[in-house]
C-alpha cells in the first residue's frame, strides 16, 4: 500500500533500525495541534464553574484548588506529550504504549477531584481501561507474532494481509475503544467532564479523538483491503 | 495564482457563500412555519455586526484558554479551505479537522464557567462519540477507492462514475452528519434551546463574530466534500446548485422534526452509522 495515499505525500522518514518514522501532512497537523493545545493547557487557569443551588435562588461557584491545580496541570501536559507521540510514532508497540499511558493520565486527570459522581466516572473508566489493554497489546503482539515487525512501514509494504492480522488488528481496534472510551463505553467517560477544569478536561477528550483517527489510518495500513 | 491570494479568496468565498447559505436555510424554515422570516442575508450581517460590537469576557472565565478556544476554532476551518478547495489533500486530514472541531465546540461551552456551557460540553462528548462513527464513512470511501486523497477520489468517480450510487449507505451517513452539524437539526443537542445557546452563550463581540465567521466556513466545507467525495467532478455552477438544493433539504428535514433528547440523538446517529458501515461493507461484499 502506498502511504501517501492515506494521509498526502510523506514529507520526511527518520529511520531507527527496523523501526522508520515517517511523516505526512496529517500526521504533521495532528502533532502541531496537540502541542499547540498542551502549551496552552501549560499557560492557562481554570474556569470558574456557577452552580445552581437546590431549594435556593442562590448559586454556588467551585474552583480549582492550587496544589489540585498544579498536580492536574502536570497531568494533563504528560497526556498531551503523549498523544503528540501516538500521532507522529511509526511503530506499532510505541503507539499502544503511548495509548496505555493516556488511559492511565486520563483517570489521573481527574482523580484528583473531590466531586462524587466525578470520582465514580472515572473509577469506572479506569476498569475499563485496565481490561482493554490486555487485547491493546495482546493485538499488537499478535501482529508481530504473525508478521515479524511492528514497524507500520514495514508493514505498509506487505503485500497481503494474513487472517491472524486481520485478528490481531480486531484486538487492537478493541483494545483502542476501551482506553479512549469511545462508543460503547463513552458514558462513564462523559461524566468526568462534570469537573471544572476545562483546559484539563480538553485533553482528555483531544487524546480520544485524535488517537482514534490514528487508530483508523493504522488498521488501513495493517488490513490492506484493497 | 499566488498561494496566499488563492487561500484568501478561497475563505472568502467559503465565508460568503456559507453565510448566505445560512441565511437561506433560515428562509426556507420561516416559509414553510408561513412566516415571512428574516432575509437571506440576515446571517452574513449578524457575522460582521459581532466584530464591531463591544467584547466582554466572563470573571469566571479560564483565560486565555477562553480566546484562544474561540480562535482556534476559526483557524481550523480555514485550514480546511486549504486542504479542501485548495489542494484536494487527504480526506483522513478533514477527518482529523472535524475532530478538532468536535473538542472546540465542546471545551468553548466549559471554558466560560457558565452551566449552559457545561451542559453543552458534556453534550458535546455524547455528540462526538456519534458524529465520528459517522466520520468514519471514510473508511467506507478507502475501501471502495483505494484512496484518501480528493483528488483522485474525484479521478476514480470520473472514470467510474459517482460513488453516491455505488455506495448510497454512505452517502447517507455523510448526509445525516450535515443535518447534525445544521441550525436547528433533530440532532443539534450542544446549541439546544433548553440551554440557551449552548457553547456560545457566553461568547460576545469579536469572538462570538469568529465563531459565525467559523459556522459560515464549516457549512460550506461540509457540503463541499459531500458533493466533492459523492457526486464527483462538478463544475461551480453544479457546486452552488448542489449546496443550495441540499441545504434546502435541510431545512426542510429540521423545520418538520423536533430537536431530540440527548439519549435519543446519539442512539439515533450511532444506530444509522451502524447499519450504514455494516450495510456498505455487505454491499461491497456481494457486488
Amino acid at each position: 500500500m502506498d502511504l501517501a495515499s492515506l494521509g498526502g505525500n510523506i514529507l520526511g522518514t527518520i529511520p531507527l533500525g527496523d523501526i522508520v518514522l515517517y511523516v505526512t501532512p496529517f500526521h504533521l497537523f495532528m502533532f502541531v495541534v496537540v502541542l499547540i493545545f498542551t502549551a496552552l493547557i501549560a499557560i492557562s487557569r481554570t474556569e470558574t464553574q456557577v452552580e445552581g443551588s437546590f431549594g435556593t435562588l442562590k448559586d454556588h461557584k467551585v474552583s480549582v484548588g492550587l496544589s489540585e491545580f498544579k498536580s492536574r496541570r502536570f497531568l494533563a501536559i504528560i497526556c498531551g506529550l503523549a498523544t503528540a507521540g501516538a500521532m507522529i510514532t511509526g511503530d506499532l508497540f510505541n503507539f499502544t504504549l503511548f495509548i496505555a499511558l493516556i488511559g492511565i493520565v486520563n483517570v489521573g486527570i481527574v482523580s484528583a477531584v473531590k466531586q462524587i459522581d466525578v470520582l465514580d466516572a472515572a473509577y469506572q473508566y479506569g476498569i475499563i481501561a485496565m481490561i482493554c489493554s490486555l487485547p491493546l497489546f495482546g493485538g499488537a503482539s499478535i501482529i508481530l507474532a504473525s508478521t515479524g515487525t511492528l514497524s507500520l512501514f514495514e508493514l505498509a509494504s506487505m503485500a497481503t494481509a494474513t487472517p491472524m492480522m486481520i485478528f490481531g488488528s480486531l484486538l487492537l481496534l478493541m483494545g483502542v475503544a476501551g482506553e479512549t472510551g469511545i462508543a460503547p463505553f463513552f458514558a462513564t467517560k462523559a461524566e468526568m467532564f462534570r469537573t471544572p477544569g476545562s483546559p484539563f478536561i480538553l485533553i482528555i477528550h483531544l487524546s480520544s479523538l485524535f488517537v482514534i483517527i490514528r487508530t483508523i489510518e493504522i488498521l488501513l495500513i495493517i488490513i490492506k483491503i484493497i | 495564482m499566488n498561494l496566499m491570494a488563492n487561500i484568501i479568496i478561497n475563505v472568502v468565498i467559503a465565508f460568503l457563500v456559507g453565510s448566505l447559505l445560512l441565511g437561506f436555510h433560515r428562509k426556507v424554515m420561516a416559509r414553510i412555519q408561513l412566516r415571512p422570516g428574516p432575509p437571506i442575508i440576515q446571517h452574513f450581517l449578524h457575522s460582521l455586526k459581532f466584530f464591531f460590537k463591544e467584547t466582554s469576557f466572563p470573571k469566571t472565565a479560564a483565560m486565555p484558554f477562553y480566546v484562544a478556544i474561540a480562535c482556534m476554532y476559526c483557524a481550523i476551518w480555514i485550514t480546511a479551505v486549504i486542504v479542501g478547495p485548495i489542494s484536494y489533500g487527504s480526506l483522513l486530514l478533514i477527518f482529523a479537522i472535524y475532530a478538532v472541531y468536535k473538542i472546540v465546540e465542546h471545551n468553548a461551552g466549559s471554558s466560560s464557567g457558565s452551566p449552559y456551557g457545561k451542559m453543552s460540553c458534556v453534550r458535546a462528548v455524547f455528540s462526538a462519540a456519534a458524529e465520528i462513527p459517522l466520520f468514519a464513512v471514510l473508511v467506507i470511501i478507502f475501501f471502495q477507492t483505494g484512496t484518501m486523497n480528493l483528488g483522485e477520489i474525484v479521478a476514480y468517480q470520473s472514470a467510474n462514475g459517482p460513488l453516491i450510487f455505488s455506495i448510497p449507505l454512505a452517502a447517507l451517513m455523510f448526509f445525516i452528519l450535515l443535518v447534525s452539524k445544521s441550525p436547528y437539526s433533530p440532532f443539534s443537542i450542544t446549541k439546544g434551546k433548553d440551554i440557551i445557546s449552548g457553547y456560545e452563550t457566553e461568547h460576545f463581540g469579536v469572538l462570538r463574530g469568529y465563531m459565525m465567521l467559523s459556522e459560515s466556513i464549516s457549512w460550506y466545507i461540509l457540503l463541499w466534500v459531500f458533493l466533492t467525495v459523492f457526486i464527483g467532478p462538478l463544475s461551480l455552477l453544479g457546486y452552488l446548485i448542489g449546496m443550495v438544493v441540499i441545504t434546502a433539504l435541510i431545512a426542510i428535514i429540521n423545520t418538520i422534526t423536533p430537536i431530540l433528547n440527548p439519549n435519543h440523538s446519539v442512539m439515533s446517529q450511532v444506530s444509522i452509522a451502524i447499519i450504514g458501515i455494516g450495510g456498505s461493507l455487505l454491499i461491497m461484499l456481494i457486488v
